[in-house]
């Protein structure tokens, strides 16, 4: 009785096993078959059923060349790699297998064959197969995306580029190989700086602290060294790159080649030099017609034989001087009105530069009668600068200065400059800047001037220029009381001086 | 000629200018003053009578067709000639100031000695 029940007993524990261990089996999510030597079919769980939409009586006791598609068993070479398990006990492990079983869609696996033994005999080999479909997929996808972004950065037509936080180049773009005429290979590692000149370099140690110091995105104008020793104008965005945290890791910058914008530049500073032309030949005109006239009497004084030989001499000298005047002024307009195609930077006392230009506008802000109040710096300011761009630029604000003031009023020119500045102020007591203009009137194309008056892009020239010097430019304005702007340049370094 | 003054005014910022006509005007005989400003010829115009006035049209502190404006004020009888290197002789502003009888001559520069001494006769 007593051993009767514990039989019995045995019996239900037994039974309770082997619906654990088929439960375990059903639960799995992958699909476990069990092959015996005969490359038959002996168990197999429901992941496996299910996937392939099979049933068990179709599946159990069959041949694997029954349930799989022959192409598979032939392309893994299933029954030899079974055979070697059987023979020599050992695994195959993470093998990829491509599943395309008739009427479901392709499947991707990763499969193991492990011997199942019983008493060091190998009795049954176990067929493991998880289904990596999606992984697969969302990997492949990952690698899309790289590559796409990839490509989106290698055809940009600018320069994309990245350095870590000491400002040392990790990627580089076709756009940049292109540019520089350096490969990848050649700047990975090195100091970005290193592909300027060094007058830029203090400037650009600021942009990566300013980086390091967390601000946003930083523009600026540099040109990069090119291999072949010549460079190139470019104009760059420096951003933080931050990872998923948030934190600062590295430097993206985006560089965009001026040389096409530089001969734009070019070509508009040329028409805006001819409509200035037009508002000073008003002025010139009578103020060469003076010299001429008084030329004139002269000669007319000499053609008569009875004057005196002192009158004589005077009225040579009248001539003398009055034709030295006319072509002064026309040296001065010749000089304005070339095209200043030169760019390299040169040393220019600002003083003189801006002495020259007023003289050019002299007679049409008398003709307004406008009273010039010119207060020249006690000594010379030298900057480094491209002389023709910067006249252009003051000439553009005197002559907006003297356009502000059609009924005459004070046009005031100042300048000095500091250690690290030098800086010119132009003020007028015209018609003032409304409010709501003043946030605009360095934009191109922008003007209250009615049509054929005025392009809009005087300011936006000077704008240009003084960027191009590293400089800035700002307006102060009120309407009806009159407008002044300041513009400030860097001193030139102090070389051997 | 008249029976007023022989006296002319000379009103050119140019000191040059004023040199050159003194001179012609004196070989004729006759006396000039000279303004360097508007302000230098209203106080002149004020002080003396003048039978005639050359004036230049842009002077530093005043516009010469207002200043012509100015002197028929204080001697209406005047006669004023423009002498100019800004306008030229068909200029809508120099034929206006004339039909409106500012103006009673107009001469560009540089010019010939005779166009002046045409005016005096006139």
């Amino acid at each position: 009785m007593e051993k009767n029940d514990a039989a019995a007993e045995n019996g239900s524990e037994l039974q309770r096993y082997r619906t654990l261990y088929d439960m375990l089996l059903e639960a799995i999510p992958s699909s476990v078959l069990l092959i015996d030597r005969d490359l038959r079919i002996v168990s197999v769980n429901r992941n496996f059923l299910e996937k392939n939409r099979r049933t068990l009586p179709d599946t159990i006791g069959r041949r694997l060349d029954e349930v799989f598609p022959a192409i598979i068993i032939d392309q893994m070479d299933f029954s030899g790699r079974i055979r070697q398990v059987f023979e020599r006990n050992y695994y195959i492990k993470g093998e990829r297998m491509t599943y395309r079983a008739p009427g479901i869609p392709l499947r991707i696996y990763y499969y193991s064959i492990l011997p199942f033994s019983w008493k060091g005999v190998v009795e049954l080999a176990m067929l493991l197969m998880e289904d990596v479909t999606e992984q697969v997929r969302l990997s492949e996808e990952v690698r899309r995306v790289e590559r796409h972004l990839a490509s989106v950065v290698e055809s940009a037509q600018d320069i994309v580029l990245s350095t870590d936080m000491e400002a040392r180049i990790l990627t580089w773009n076709t756009a940049a190989e292109r540019l520089s005429g350096f490969t990848l290979n050649e700047v990975r590692g090195e100091y970005f700086f290193n592909l300027f000149h060094r007058d830029d370099q203090g400037e650009m140690s600021n942009v990566f602290a300013n980086l390091r110091a967390g601000k946003d995105a930083q523009m600026v104008e540099w040109d990069l060294k090119t291999k072949d020793g010549g460079r190139v104008p470019v104009s760059w965005i420096f951003s933080p790159m931050k990872d998923h945290l948030s934190q600062t890791v590295g430097v993206v910058a985006v560089g965009r080649d001026l040389t096409e914008r530089r001969k734009f530049e070019a070509q508009l500073l040329q028409s805006q030099k001819l409509a200035a032309l037009g508002v000073m030949a008003g002025g010139i005109a009578h103020e060469i017609r003076n010299p001429l006239a008084v030329c004139a009497s002269a000669a007319q004084f000499i053609m008569n034989p009875e004057i005196s030989p002192e009158f004589r001499q005077e009225c040579a000298e009248k001539i003398h001087a009055g034709i030295h005047r006319a072509s002064m002024i026309i040296e001065n307009l010749l000089r304005f009105s070339r095209p200043s195609v030169q760019t390299d930077l040169k040393e220019i006392d600002l003083n003189f530069l801006l002495e020259e230009t007023l003289s050019l506008v002299t007679n049409q802000a008398r003709i307004q009668k406008i009273e010039m109040h010119w207060q020249a710096a006690p000594e010379p300011i030298r900057i480094n600068g491209m002389e023709g761009l910067l006249q252009q630029a003051f000439l553009n604000l005197l002559l907006n200065a003297i356009k502000a003031m059609p009924d005459g009023g004070a046009l005031g020119i100042a300048m000095d400059k500091t250690d690290r500045e030098a800086w010119v102020s132009i003020s007028d007591t015209g018609h003032g800047i409304a409010a709501n203009d003043l946030n605009n009137i360095f934009d191109p194309f922008y003007t209250t001037a009615p049509a054929g008056q005025g392009s809009g892009l005087g300011l936006s020239i000077c704008y240009s220029i003084i960027k191009q010097h590293f400089g800035t430019i700002v307006a102060d304005s009120e309407a009806g009381k009159g407008s002044t702007f300041t513009v400030r340049l860097p001193m030139m370094e102090a070389n051997a001086a | 000629m008249s029976e007023q003054s022989d006296l002319i005014l000379i009103v050119d910022d140019e000191p040059d200018m004023c040199w050159a006509l003194e001179h012609l005007l004196h070989s004729q005989g006759l006396a000039t003053r000279r303004g360097l400003s508007a302000r230098e010829a209203l106080e002149l115009m004020q002080q003396e009578r003048f039978s005639r006035v050359f004036l230049d049209a842009k002077l530093p502190d005043m516009d010469g067709l207002e200043l012509a404006r100015r002197i028929l004020e204080i001697a209406p009888a005047t006669r004023v000639i423009m002498v100019s290197g800004y306008f030229y002789r068909n200029d809508v502003s120099i034929q206006e100031a004339v039909s409106q009888g500012l103006i009673h001559g107009f001469i560009s520069k540089p010019f010939l000695q005779e166009e002046i001494l045409k005016v005096l006769t006139a």
